[in-house]
């Protein structure tokens, strides 16, 4: 068990050192270190699913990292059926991307660079899955942000690309910086870092952060804001597409964007705790779980908004993906830890199609990414073509699709407890669907709308089988019963504080076969399964009736204001760079100037005048002639054997 | 007698330099290549040896000097100082190693870099206060005259002379302070164990405390480089030979905070806390303010000059906190931003060298055209702004942690806020400028490090910062119980206070 633990976390930076140690002029080699080393991987996990079968979990394995006074830092594994699936997500679809990448970036010169990276991001995401305890979570929590920037910035000449790559950093640095904060002030309330540690003594004594729980879970809050790009610091995602197409997929669709949810999940028993504050805010009533609903809410319906009137198929992908995350982190602030879980392992599956799509159909097209210039690509890209619907519609949420199921709970969930949330997330589910429909209408059905799309031609296979694999994976993981997997998990800790809801009243009660499984949201909460699926198909047939064989786009000649928003996004870049980065920039003005002119200027030109002065004076005593010297000498043994005599 | 040979080593290679006729200069450079690197190896065997566990200093070598007076040689490592002489001796190894640069006068360069070399190694394993001050001038001077001789730009000697002036100023200080320890001991000794020993049994009283504090605090300070004490840093570091920034930058500096720890923490427990209370204010304001200027530097030089003057921020605050764990925190700092800045300053050497200044307005694109450097500088501005499994990033979170731990909130925020925001501001800015983007003109002529032995500085530095933020626990072992016994006077001393400042929170 330990070997296959440490296996599984180190095997991936050993390919990263390998391939920058020994292949780094070979680019096929390292490619191939790196996709089998994630296969390994992903077989491990698979061994790992079938080892704890049989044991009771969670499993924990504990190394001391470092130990200084009552501060102790562990190197630990943490498996237990959180874990487990978010691993399986992490391998799985970590090694399709890598086989994949070596199809779209084959004949990049620095592919053994983009490989190491890979395995480097491989690497922190494990680490980030595996980790018991907060520090560690931090640890990797900070490299896979190296390996993000790393791979957005990995055409470097490019001056957007190494722009987005910085700004990605910098804006999950703020999250980070209220994280450790958190993490801080969970260590000193609570003395320990340990997630086990953490949830007992929590459900012994839910009051042992006193005034401090709201704080700390908002201070913790803010690294999921920044990882996973929730409004307010979603302005980097969209700009990350910048990187190559497979990292789009891999990192910033499928797993690290989704390490926000991740540790949702993980420190939700520090979440859930009730409201609690200071003397002074006490008058803040709400708690950690409404602000977590409110910006899953918000975020969901504005990244929504923004992407009914993007043209570049991976920002429309990417605002999407801001949207489901949104849904996700809203689902955790319902207290449904369980439905964001299974949300984030659905939307793993298909957002990544969709990104390996679209990154199929620029290879195809030539690095074209504007959806106008697309279209007709049915015929021409049948893999692509069919695997692509079968991802739309699973975001879409139709039935028995994927999707369909993680959102109807996570919608179910919101009309049940507050209308506000309910609409917003119905009003998202339409929205979805027809900028989606926006999406697939003009790229891929009708005719072609520039050369390149005419003369496009399916891709190889080691494209094409990815895609296949993962479009297998959208259409069944609604029915593999990852939700009732996940119950035990939260079930064996003592939550009854947080009012958390099970899908099924018991797992006894799950259905058993996938006909039940098919009908299950209907009978569970039939008014929300029918309104999402009317929210879904009036979305398809409005987004059918703008854009099917259009020519431009209805919306933005028709709304010229809203769709000018739309289109810059808000002006939330424009906002910060006028507010946060203006302020940043004036203080390290002043600052400068301050020691530039009054410090180096004004304070050392007085101090060198002095000295000077001084020296003047002096130089006045170094005449150089023998007989004042002599003087001098004179004068002052008459004033010494003065003073000795009269002492 | 281990300590003193790698100390020792160096020194007598300057010796042998200065023997030898000016016109063999190969040899000059393999002597210095060799002593330096025997030094460094022989530094390893103090890491091994090293028992934990036991009380007091090990490795010790004395030898009898002006008994009279109680002054003698006396080296000897604990945990504090046992990985900055390590340290001290690898960064002097890799600043012999990029001394290639030097084509002028090279007799003297290299007896000049080896006295340096000797100088910060025995300052740090001295424990006699008379061999710790000599040795940290034995290492300054020559630092002055390199600056001089061997600097850049056209304001090398002003540079000089400002550096000159302050470090005198700070040094004289530290050097009264030291006198007025050993006067008021009244035990005749210089030893720095014997008299925390002594004034642990019979506390300095507090008039004369008053005043030696203040003293040796803003002696030291003016040392590290303590707004508004800082002007001669960035001046004299923009200026500075490669070398000779490495080892004051990296090492020298240290020995200002070093002193704090062995001369005031021990020795001077009642009038510490006040002074201890400005001191995190004063530390926050190295952090914030030098940060915030490295953000508008144009020169790379410059930039880093004052992004290591904002790391120094930290290891105040850390010292300043007064407890284990920022304490611990500390020392790890000073020891991982010790390879850090050297490594900054060697690479800034080696841009400069091939591109003849570093303004980051004209440099872009030098990935392109150094991938090696490029690589070891941007995993090195990334080890700068606080990413994990690098030196600095141990030592950071220590001392964020020690910091909330001593009931500074507020100063716990804005160090975290420092740490990570502002430094990776600038830390990105310069990559993005200086390594991203297109190949500018000016920079198209730059090579990569041609050899193996070009490459080694870098390479030995890079895994120094790495193997101690992967595997800290080696070094945090051996830290903590010196560090746990240094505060132990000021802790016992403030029980009751901390006790009642726990309950009104």
């Amino acid at each position: 068990m330990t070997i296959i633990l440490f296996g599984i976390l180190f095997l991936p930076i050993f390919s990263a050192l390998s391939i920058t140690f020994f292949s780094q002029k070979h680019p096929s080699i390292s490619a191939g270190i790196s996709i089998a080393i994630s296969c390994i991987t992903f077989l491990l996990t698979c061994v790992l699913c079938a080892m704890t079968q049989s044991q009771t979990l969670p499993i924990e394995i504990v190394y001391t990292w470092l130990s200084v006074g009552n501060l102790s830092v562990d190197l630990g594994f943490l498996v237990d059926r959180l874990s487990l699936i978010m691993l399986f997500v992490v391998t799985g679809v970590g090694s399709l991307i890598h086989i994949y990448s070596k199809g779209y970036m084959g004949k990049d010169p620095s592919l053994s660079r983009y490989f190491a990276s890979l395995s480097i991001f491989m690497f922190s995401m494990i680490g980030i899955v595996l980790a018991n305890n907060f520090l560690m979570i931090f640890i990797f929590w900070e490299m896979v942000g190296l390996s993000s920037y790393l791979l957005i910035g990995f055409w470097m000449t490019k001056g957007s690309a190494a722009d987005a790559a910085k700004k990605a950093f910098l804006c999950n640095r703020i999250g980070d910086t209220g994280f450790l904060l958190g993490i801080i002030l969970v260590w000193s309330c609570l003395g320990t870092l340990r997630f086990g540690e953490i949830s007992n003594l929590l459900s012994t004594n839910p009051a042992a952060f006193s005034s401090l729980a709201t704080i700390t879970g908002l201070l913790l809050l803010c690294g999921v804001i920044g990882k996973s790009a929730q409004f307010p610091l979603h302005v980097w995602l969209p700009d990350a597409m910048e990187g190559p197409t497979p990292v789009s997929a891999l990192i910033h669709a499928a797993t690290m964007v989704a390490a926000g949810v991740y540790l949702l999940a993980r420190g939700f028993d520090i979440f859930a705790l009730s409201a609690a504050w200071p003397q002074g805010l006490d008058w803040l009533k709400f708690s950690t779980l409404d602000v977590i609903a409110t910006i899953g809410a918000f975020t969901a319906l504005m990244a929504a908004l923004i992407a009914v009137q993007q043209n570049d198929i991976k920002r429309i992908l990417a605002y999407s993906t801001l949207s489901q995350l949104g849904y996700m982190v809203m689902a955790i602030g319902l207290s449904y830890p369980i439905a964001a879980m299974y949300h984030l392992t659905t939307h793993a599956f298909f957002k990544a199609l969709l990104f390996l799509g679209a990154g199929s159909v620029i290879v195809a097209l030539h690095h074209e990414q504007n959806i106008w210039k697309m279209g007709g690509l049915q015929k021409r890209m049948p893999i692509t073509f069919w695997t692509f619907l079968i991802a739309t519609l699973a975001l879409c949420g139709i039935p028995p699709l994927s999707g369909f199921f993680s959102k109807d709970y996570i919608v179910a969930e919101a009309l049940h407890k507050n209308a506000y949330l309910g609409t917003i997330a119905l009003v998202t589910a339409f929205l979805t669907t027809f900028y989606m429909g926006r999406l697939f209408f003009v790229s891929f059905i009708g005719r072609t709308r520039s050369k390149v799309s005419d003369h496009a031609k399916e891709n190889s296979t080691i494209i094409t089988m990815p895609l296949i694999l993962l479009a297998i994976a959208s259409v069944f993981a609604g029915f593999i019963g990852i939700d009732s997997y996940l119950m035990p998990h939260y079930s064996s800790q003592s939550l009854a504080n947080t009012n958390m809801v099970f899908p099924y009243p018991s797992i006894d009660q799950a259905p058993d076969n996938w006909f039940k499984m098919l009908i299950y949201p209907f009978k569970h909460a039939p008014m929300a399964a029918i309104l999402s699926i009317c929210a879904v198909i009036a979305g398809g047939f409005l987004s059918f009736i703008f854009y099917f064989n259009a020519k431009n786009d209805i919306l933005s000649s028709k709304f010229k204001t809203v769709s000018l928003w739309l289109k810059n996004r808000l002006y939330f870049d424009e906002l910060y760079q006028n507010s946060a980065v203006w302020l940043q920039d004036k203080l390290a003005l002043i600052c400068d100037f301050i020691d530039r002119w009054i410090i180096g200027g004004i304070i050392i030109g007085i101090i060198y005048r002095i000295v000077d002065l001084i020296g003047r004076f002096c130089r006045f005593s170094q005449t150089g002639n023998i007989q004042t010297y002599t003087a001098i000498f004179v004068l002052g043994i008459i004033v010494l054997s003065y003073w000795v005599i009269n002492w | 007698m281990l300590l003193t040979s790698i100390l020792l080593l160096p020194l007598l290679g300057a010796l042998i330099v200065l023997a030898l006729p000016a016109s063999l200069r190969v040899l000059h450079r393999t002597i210095a290549i060799t002593v330096t690197g025997i030094a460094a190896i022989l530094s390893l065997f103090l890491l091994l040896g090293y028992q934990g566990g036991i009380q007091g200093y090990q490795f010790i070598h004395e030898i009898p000097w002006v008994p009279s007076i109680g002054l003698n040689y006396r080296v000897g490592v604990d945990g504090i100082n046992l990985g900055l002489v390590i340290m001290a001796a690898w960064v002097s190894f890799a600043a012999v190693l990029v001394s290639y640069e030097i084509r002028q006068k090279e007799k003297l360069y290299y007896f000049l870099l080896l006295l340096m070399c000797g100088g910060v190694i025995g300052t740090f394993a001295s424990l006699d206060m008379i061999f710790f001050y000599a040795m940290h001038e034995l290492a300054l001077i020559p630092t002055f005259i390199m600056i001089g001789i061997w600097g850049r730009g056209e304001k090398k000697v002003y540079s000089a002379f400002q550096m000159a002036i302050y470090l005198s100023i700070g040094a004289m200080m530290v050097l009264a302070g030291i006198i007025c320890l050993y006067a008021a001991g009244g035990a005749q000794t210089f030893d720095m164990e014997k008299l925390a020993g002594i004034y642990s049994q019979n506390p300095m009283p507090i008039s004369l405390q008053k005043w030696i504090l203040p003293l040796l605090l803003f002696g030291f300070g003016i040392l590290v480089g303590l707004v508004p004490f800082h002007s001669w840093a960035p001046a004299a570091y923009t200026s500075a030979p490669s070398a000779a920034a490495m080892i004051h930058a990296g090492v020298l500096k240290k020995f200002g905070l070093y002193g704090i720890v062995r001369l005031i923490l021990p020795i001077m427990p009642q009038t510490l806390q006040p002074w201890m209370e400005i001191l995190v204010i004063m530390a926050l304001i190295n952090a914030i303010y030098c940060g915030l200027i490295a953000i508008r530097q144009k020169c790379f030089a410059q930039m880093i000059s004052y992004s290591s003057l904002s790391h120094v921020g930290f290891i105040f605050l850390g010292i300043a906190v007064l407890n284990s764990i920022g304490l611990t925190g500390a020392i790890f700092l000073m020891i991982a931003h010790g390879f850090l800045a050297a490594l900054l300053f060697a690479l800034n050497g080696r841009i400069y060298q091939q591109i003849g200044n570093t303004s980051m307005d004209s440099i872009s694109g030098l990935m392109q055209k150094m991938p090696f450097i490029g690589m070891i500088l941007s995993a090195t501005l990334m080890a700068g702004c606080g990413l994990p499994f690098f030196g600095n990033f141990v030592g950071e979170f220590m001392i964020f942690f020690g910091t909330w731990q001593s009931h500074y909130s507020w100063p716990t925020a804005l160090a975290v806020f420092t740490g990570l925001i502002i430094s990776a501001v600038y830390m990105l800015r310069a990559i993005r400028r200086i390594l991203h983007g297109n190949l500018s003109s000016i920079a198209s002529t730059a090579i990569d490090a041609e050899n193996t032995w070009r490459k080694l500085p870098f390479i030995l530095l890079m895994i120094a910062l790495i193997s101690i933020g992967t595997y800290p626990i080696i070094l945090t072992n051996k830290i903590k119980d010196p560090v746990n016994n240094t505060l132990e006077p000021v802790i016992s001393l403030t029980m009751p206070d901390t006790t009642n400042s726990d309950s009104s929170k």
